[in-house]
């Protein structure tokens, strides 16, 4: 087996990616990909193996100054004869072509693809980028270019990663596309208006049973790709019930409270959780209710990926603060549920009548649940999680 | 009904104002601006930018054609100065051309750099620039000038899917978008496909403006219709 060096990725596929193999990373546009296509050859040569990059997309220079922010040295490894190009976008730029290999008709690429992943046997290619490809070349054509490619890779024992955009191509195209790989992992975006986080998850592995968690992470300059786990917002105003929501969906919680009125613990600075569910990990901040404490709001929502807004569904007369809090905590722009609380209270209103007195868009799921009870808070929380993952 | 925000060229939001529609350009939506060169296009695209940026209005502005050096000072000779909206934030700058000349400058927080020849990576700094200036105003802006050189530098197909990604991207967000066009300067083929991707089209042809809204019709096409100059404070159109 051979190391991708992505974090998570190779324990996700059983400890790696075996010799010969075939890896697609397929992601939506705006999704940051090639960084998981350097990373795997700078890793490889890490390990002493030898790699190349086929580039349709930027010159070699650029690639090379690329590495060198992502703090990689490539050039010094193109010197020492363990990395080479083939430089398949200069000539089509009218800029000097620069790599072992030099596309000047795109009709060549086959071969000189093939040729390449003989040279570096039991190494590593990357091809970047297959969309390009794609469009360069006569669609009907484009599958049996892979799979002859992928083929020659199978003998030598080179590992292929290609890099892909799944631009608006036809449906069945992509499927026929991911069909040809041994492995494919999909980037995707979260989004709300913009994206606002980026996950990667691998849709499928010939070789092992894949855990299909999708990992959400960030670029790093220098660093490459870094995973993180997510942060999830509860907020809402005051004794909606945040405390004991934080607890509901968490395996892990700790608040930071007092005693209000000598009576019931009121949290004055924060909640924290730590939420395992179905794979998907995430830390829980509740924010506290009270105006007093309103200043802390924008720090505690600050990269929040999602946000539960909990209500007391018996208590119309603190609508207005829960619209303020949503406001206060940007959580209009992130992926947002409103969590109906106190449902069985006397006086509580329907999800319906909520959506009218706070003037919601229908667009914002409501959630009705007794948090307390334990009522429909996993239905909330798989709302909120299809709402980030589609 | 269509919320719009001012283009910041006199006589064009009269111009476009109908019982049904405020004028001048729409949100959530994105406008090709074509012609033949030379027409203005690219002056229309800088005075909506810089009309916005007076009025605290972001902008997410694509250079492919100039690099950043030649954009600041294209825009100086209208006195319209970038410079301190680039020190503000106010403009994030995605600069496709610099590196092309072998340049290496440096990114900031609102200046990128990337090549035009690699749409995936384009489309990457698109997604983090509109998150950029959408939390800044989610009113915002959105120029591209200009759509000829993309075409120029990759299979026009692959350029075409790169604009449906880049419209949809902003009309989601919200923002008001701008693109440039050259007419001409694909196949005919390409070119109705490309017009067909928008529903809001501004042709210039150096003396009449005309705009074709699939949401702003009349049942005389020429009330959209008049013309135009170029002076020394941009571009003015006859109302």
């Amino acid at each position: 087996m051979k190391k991708t060096h992505i974090p998570k990725l190779d324990d996700f596929l059983g400890g790696g990616v075996p010799k010969g193999s075939s890896l697609l990373f397929s992601a939506v546009p705006g999704v940051e990909c090639e960084a998981f296509g350097y990373q795997i050859l700078n890793g490889f040569m890490e390990d002493g193996n030898k790699g190349f990059i086929f580039t349709n997309v930027a010159e070699p220079s650029n690639i090379t100054y690329e590495f060198s922010r992502y703090g990689w040295d490539l050039e010094t490894r193109i010197k020492q004869g363990e990395a080479f190009f083939i430089d398949g976008a200069s000539s089509f730029i009218g800029m000097p072509p620069d790599g072992k290999y030099i596309i000047n008709n795109h009709e060549d690429v086959y071969e000189m693809v093939k040729k390449a992943i003989k040279d570096v046997e039991d190494g590593v290619g990357i091809i970047n980028n297959l969309s390009t490809l794609i469009d360069y070349n006569d669609p009907d054509e484009i599958i049996p270019l892979i799979k002859g490619w992928n083929e020659e890779a199978s003998k030598r024992g080179t590992v292929l990663v290609y890099l892909f955009t799944e631009w608006d191509y036809k449906p069945d195209l992509i499927e026929s596309i991911r069909e040809c790989f041994d492995c494919v992992v999909s980037l995707n975006s979260i989004e709300e208006r913009v994206i606002i986080g980026q996950g990667f998850m691998v849709t499928s592995a010939s070789w092992t049973k894949p855990q299909t968690h999708m990992v959400l992470f960030f670029i790093m300059q220098p660093g490459g790709v870094k995973i993180y786990i997510p942060k999830i917002l509860v907020t809402g105003p005051y004794n909606a019930g945040k405390s004991s929501f934080v607890k509901a969906i968490s395996q892990k919680s700790v608040s930071v409270d007092r005693m209000a009125l000598e009576k019931f613990p009121t949290t004055i600075a924060m909640d924290i959780g730590h939420l395992d569910h179905g794979g998907f990990v995430a830390d829980i901040f509740g924010t506290p209710g009270q105006e007093r404490f309103d200043l802390m709001l924008d720090i505690l929502a600050k990269e929040a990926v999602g946000a539960f807004i909990l209500i007391d569904s018996s208590a119309p007369q603190t609508f207005a603060r829960a619209k303020e809090m949503i406001n206060k905590t940007h959580s209009e722009a992130i992926p947002n549920i409103i969590v109906a609380n106190k449902q069985d209270l006397e006086g509580a209103l329907s999800p319906e009548q909520i959506r009218q007195k706070m003037n919601l868009n229908d667009k914002i799921p409501i959630l009705p649940t007794v948090v307390t009870a334990k009522t429909d808070v996993k239905q909330a929380l798989d709302t909120l999680l299809k709402h980030l993952y589609g | 009904m269509i919320k719009t925000t001012k283009s910041g060229i006199p006589g064009f939001d009269e111009l476009t104002s109908t019982d049904e529609f405020p004028g001048g350009i729409p949100l959530s939506r994105t406008t090709l601006i074509y012609g033949p060169p030379k027409t203005g296009k690219t002056i229309f695209a800088n005075q909506f930018t810089y009309d916005g940026l007076e009025n605290k209005l972001p902008c997410l502005y694509i250079t492919a054609d100039q690099g950043i050096k030649q954009l600041t000072m294209s825009m100086m000779e209208f006195n319209w100065f970038l410079q301190s909206y680039i020190e503000s934030g106010d403009i994030y700058i995605i600069d496709g051309i610099s590196q092309l000349g072998g340049v290496k400058l440096d990114d900031s927080v609102n200046y990128k750099t990337t090549t035009i020849g690699n749409p995936a990576e384009l489309m990457i700094k698109v997604g983090i620039g509109s998150r950029y200036v959408y939390r800044k105003c989610p009113d915002f802006r959105s120029v591209l000038d200009s759509t000829t050189t993309m075409f120029a530098f990759n299979p026009e197909q692959m350029v075409l899917r790169v604009l449906n990604a880049y419209i949809r991207r902003n009309n989601e967000a919200g923002g008001a978008g701008l693109m440039t066009y050259t007419e001409g300067s694909t196949t005919d083929k390409t070119e109705q496909q490309l017009l067909s991707l928008f529903d809001n089209l501004i042709r210039m042809d150096g003396d009449t403006i005309t705009i074709k809204s699939e949401y702003n019709q009349s049942e005389n096409p020429d009330n959209f219709k008049s013309v135009y100059s170029i002076g020394e404070k941009g571009i003015v159109v006859d109302h």
